[in-house]
């Protein structure tokens, strides 16, 4: 191992020399260059990448919005026909669909993907294709959600869809499966995101930004992508099986069939509980992030928000049965969810302490965004009291499904989730735009939205007490409710109106207005380091930190940075670079080089979204030829932009400081996304884990006698050729790196056959013994399992011969054979897949039948 | 790992764990999470096979006892967190020096709070289990 490089000796810089800073800036705008015109859409720069999602995200916003003032108008007068009940179920469920799935959590990533490079004052994110592919996917997902409203065949089963409701095709037309498709697959575009935001705030911060000095935003993220990767996969596994169920008539819903309708209310909950701190951390993020920059100090109790971060993370899975707390659970479930759903508001509370801290230690700088915080902290206070109110068990049994709790949450999610947004959009507008907005408006919408918000959501705190029931349709002049319900519709006008004057005030054209000056906020973090005009590269080069507020704290460093004094100044080979980072110190470790603009993301997100379209139809032969699209577009894209052999193993980075071009292993970023998305698969596993366990703990006679079980011996042997399958692909990276091709290659496709004959013993087993899934839930629980096994074999069928090809072309080498390490990590997984399923199918069924 | 020959970056070897250092994070609220779901099963497995109106005898003592193991785990992660890192429990923390020491103490500092926020956790979980005495 070569010597530690100590970060703070490093040689001087050269002198500075114009015609040289004219050269390099010449070459990283050439590289860095963002495509024009209609070629736009082929760019995958972070920069443009999150303009698009943010647009995108607040336009479905505008549609959810406008459908709540539909609503609200229907509520405004007793026995009201402005829409029909059908309309008006769609309406509420696309509200509350399209601001949680399509505006809440994609928001999140678009800020981070716009904002977190520059905050690590990096160029790009490790993955910037993946942020593109992610991108295009919510948008097609989102057009095919909203669009089915105007069909008349949007999904009206409620946001939460729950079962016999959304699973009987007699009770739900076509809208469920829309749901169901449409949101699985931008539950695919949050993951990717996450996947991306882990790996940039773990693997691409600024060479010396330890852990202790990594900004607050970048802490929340990390957090909060991290929740994403273990709250959406029970979803998924949730509709794997409710589609099944739609679809084919697989039982696990109906409790004719041994299925139970309670469990799709776990899995949408698992994800559901966390989801609502999945929507809140990233903004209270923002607060944390813009308040120091008006208290023009640095946060008190950083580390404090950090544990409160991480704690609320935790305890957040910990709550999800207070949803459920009127399904007739034990007392005893119960009130250790009630329990939790307490303690969490020790973490939460501690955060706004810091807040308010570090507001009375400074004298805070009057502004448009830190109005908007003000009024973020002050209606969260209130939603997070009615929320400790709601966490209690006899309190809820009154409350639930009535108005109240729609109060409660509305005032948790708007104070929690959007205006500290509004405060970001006003706060970040000049990073993005370079001109300012009108702090005139600013104010009007912020009063309007802020007092028509009250107006309109507090009245229903009563109504719900009064006891009208979440979701109705309309009322009679006798409830007594007739005169609170137009109040809150009077509100809901004067929010929209406020609405209506922030989104003039940021779409309005400001061509001629002066550019801002920088760091015009007189701001901490990094990504106020940018030039004016801003330049496409994120940074002139990568700055050593070592601060928290390194623009504060750092006094020379915007100068030597612009003056190309760090890190990769320059583009001399024409390719788009980063350094990557450890996990701990940041390190530099070495040059990853990344994707320019590209038409491959947008081929392969188009094509998936025709897969989820075409099956919702139940158009299956199409389904299977864009499917095969996907794979062609997602193989060509990793063959043509991913792990290149470089043209020299070695590059100067600048200030003496000499990094490989080339990683493999737990050192490069591709590894550890692998590794992060397989958590995330393994997760969806566990949802179907947890049904299996689910089923035959509320079910007396889940498990079938000894006749219907799948045969032991196949099971057993199929266990055997999946594990050799598994040996081959270890075998395989072992004998490349020793240099024998040929062996590898051979033992990488002869895997193949291996794992389809294993599977193949597995499903005779379960075929043998007469299991059929449209019978009981337990046939139904095994042929899932066994579905989920062999859906993914076929792709590790698919990334074996991918690999195969790779050395086979000399793409991957015994000396760079990032592919084949990341294959092996995939196969680990897939083994532990294997051998919990056949714990499941074999030997379980086994001690219990011997018990 | 297998990748590493001729090149060696500076610090390539994956000192996340060897060096013992972000684990301890999330080791307290893992503890959490463990006992809180252990719990939730044993109550629910508990009730659902023996019916409603069983008395929660044995379940309350297996909850309060995996509590107490579990905070009797979380002290020790604790004293780790104070001896190894360095960590202290203040208010108003500066830990901004750039050094691998100071990493380590602010890894040990928030570490700490973890597990007093975790420790609080369970004991919020046993409560209701010492109060209620049947499914």
């Amino acid at each position: 191992m070569t010597e530690e490089i100590d970060l703070s000796k490093l040689p001087p810089a050269e002198p500075y020399d114009k015609a040289r800073d004219e050269a390099q800036r010449a070459r990283l705008m050439k590289v860095w260059e963002t495509p024009t015109g209609w070629r736009r859409i082929s760019a995958v720069n972070n920069s443009s990448v999150g303009k698009w999602y943010l647009l995108t995200s607040f336009a479905f916003f505008t549609f959810a919005g406008f459908l709540a003032l539909l609503i609200r108008a229907q509520l405004a007068v007793p026995n009201n026909d402005l829409l029909s009940q059908s309309l008006y179920n769609q309406l509420f469920t696309l509200h509350g669909t399209a601001m949680m799935f399509l505006f809440a959590v994609p928001i999140f990533e678009a800020v981070a993907i716009l904002i977190l490079p520059e905050i690590l004052g990096a160029r790009d994110l490790p993955f910037p294709r993946l942020s593109a592919f992610g991108y295009w996917c919510f948008l097609i997902g989102g057009i095919f959600v909203c669009g089915s409203v105007f069909f008349g065949v949007a999904p009206d089963g409620g946001w939460f869809m729950y079962a016999p409701l959304s699973s009987n095709p007699d009770y739900s037309g076509l809208g469920a499966d829309i749901w169901l498709l449409g949101l699985s697959f931008i539950e695919v575009s949050s993951i990717a995101a996450a996947v991306e935001l882990i790996v940039g705030v773990l693997k691409s911060r600024p060479p010396g930004m330890r852990l202790n000095l990594i900004p607050l935003y970048c802490w929340y993220v990390l957090v909060v992508a991290g929740m994403i990767l273990f709250a959406f996969p029970p979803l998924i596994a949730g509709d794997l099986l409710l589609e099944m169920e739609r679809a084919f008539d697989w039982a696990f819903f109906d409790p004719d069939r041994g299925g139970d309708p309670l469990l799709w209310q776990h899995l949408f909950w698992i994800f559901g509980h966390p989801e609502v701190y999945i929507i809140f951390l990233p903004s209270i993020a923002l607060i944390a992030t813009i308040l120091p920059t008006f208290a023009g100090r640095p946060m008190v109790g950083h580390s404090w928000i950090v544990l409160s971060a991480v704690g609320v993370a935790f305890l957040s899975f910990g709550l999800w049965v207070h949803h459920m707390f009127t399904t007739g659970l034990p007392e005893i479930s119960l009130s250790f969810f009630s329990a939790a759903s307490e303690a969490v508001a020790v973490p939460t509370g501690i955060q706004i302490f810091c807040f308010i801290a570090t507001m009375l230690v400074s004298k805070v700088r009057r502004s448009v965004p830190m109005l908007f915080a003000g009024g973020a902290l002050a209606i969260f206070v209130f939603g997070g009291l009615t929320g400790v109110m709601v966490a209690l068990v006899p309190f809820d049994w009154q409350a639930h499904d009535s108005y109240f709790v729609v109060a409660h949450l509305h005032y948790t999610l708007i104070g929690g989730m959007l205006f500290p947004l509004f405060a970001g959009v006003h706060y970040w507008y000049p990073f993005v735009t370079q001109k300012r907005m009108s702090d005139r408006l600013g104010r009007w919408s912020f009063w309007l939205m802020f007092g028509g918000f009250n107006l309109a959501f507090l009245p229903m705190h009563w109504t719900g007490v009064m006891g009208m029931p979440r979701r109705v349709w309309t009322y009679d002049v006798t409830d007594g409710w007739a005169v609170l319900n137009m109040v809150s519709t009077i509100g809901a006008f004067i929010f929209a109106a406020g609405f209506v004057v922030l989104a003039v005030n940021v779409l309005w054209p400001r061509g001629k207005a002066p550019l801002v000056e920088r760091n015009l906020w007189n701001a901490g973090t990094m990504e106020w380091s940018a030039e004016v005009p801003d330049k496409p590269w994120g940074v002139r080069s990568i700055p050593y930190i070592h601060t928290r507020y390194p623009l504060w704290e750092q006094k020379e460093l915007l100068g030597e940075m612009d003056r190309g004094e760090w890190f990769l100044p320059d583009a001399e080979e024409g390719k788009r670079e980063l350094i990557i980072t450890d996990i701990l110190d940041a390190r530099p470790l070495y040059v990853q080089r990344v994707g320019g603009p590209s038409y491959l993301t947008i081929g392969a997100a188009f094509c998936l979204g025709a897969v989820f379209i075409l099956a919702t139809f139940h158009l299956w032969t199409l389904t299977l030829l864009f499917g095969a699209g996907f794979v062609g577009f997602t193989l060509w894209w990793l063959w043509t932009g991913t792990s290149e052999i470089p043209e020299k193993p070695e590059k100067p980075a600048g200030r003496g400081l000499v990094l490989p071009t080339y990683a493999q292993g737990n050192s490069s970023p591709g590894w550890w996304a692998v590794f992060i998305t397989m958590t995330g698969d393994m997760t969806a596993f566990m949802g179907l884990v947890f049904s299996y366990f689910f089923y035959w703990t509320a079910l007396p006679d889940f498990l079938p006698g000894a006749a219907k079980l799948p045969g032991f011996g196949w099971l057993l042997l199929g266990l055997a050729l999946l594990l050799a399958g598994w040996v081959t692909a270890l075998a395989a990276r072992e004998r490349l790196a020793g240099g024998s091709t040929g062996q590898a290659m051979g033992l990488l496709v002869g895997g193949v056959p291996l794992a389809a004959l294993g599977i193949g013993a597995w499903c005779w087993a379960a075929w043998s013994a007469g299991l059929d899934p449209t019978e009981t839930s337990f046939d139904a629980t095994v042929w899932v399992l066994i579905l989920w096994l062999g859906l993914h074999l076929l792709l590790d069928a698919v990334m074996r011969l991918y690999v195969a090809a790779r050395i086979w072309r000399g793409r991957c080498t015994p000396r760079y054979r990032a592919d084949c390490v990341n294959l092996t990590l995939f196969t680990h997984f897939l083994a532990l897949t294997a051998v919990v399923t056949f714990a499941l199918l074999a030997l379980f069924p086994m001690l219990m039948g011997g018990m | 790992m297998a990748g590493r020959k001729k090149i060696v970056p500076p610090g390539e070897a994956p000192r996340v764990i060897d060096q013992g250092s972000v684990w301890i994070l999330v080791a307290a609220p893992s503890i959490w999470a463990a006992h809180f779901l252990l719990s939730y099963w044993v109550a629910a497995i508990w009730c659902a096979k023996l019916g409603r109106g069983t008395p929660l005898a044995e379940p309350r003592w297996i909850i309060a006892g995996l509590g107490v193991l579990c905070i009797a785990a979380i002290v020790g992660l604790a004293a780790l967190a104070i001896r190894r890192y360095g960590g202290v429990f203040v208010i108003f923390e500066e830990i901004t020096e750039s050094s691998e020491r100071a990493r380590d103490r602010f890894v040990g500092h928030v570490a700490l709070l973890l597990c007093v926020l975790s420790a609080a956790a369970i004991v919020f979980t046993v409560i209701p289990g010492m109060v209620l005495g049947q499914c």
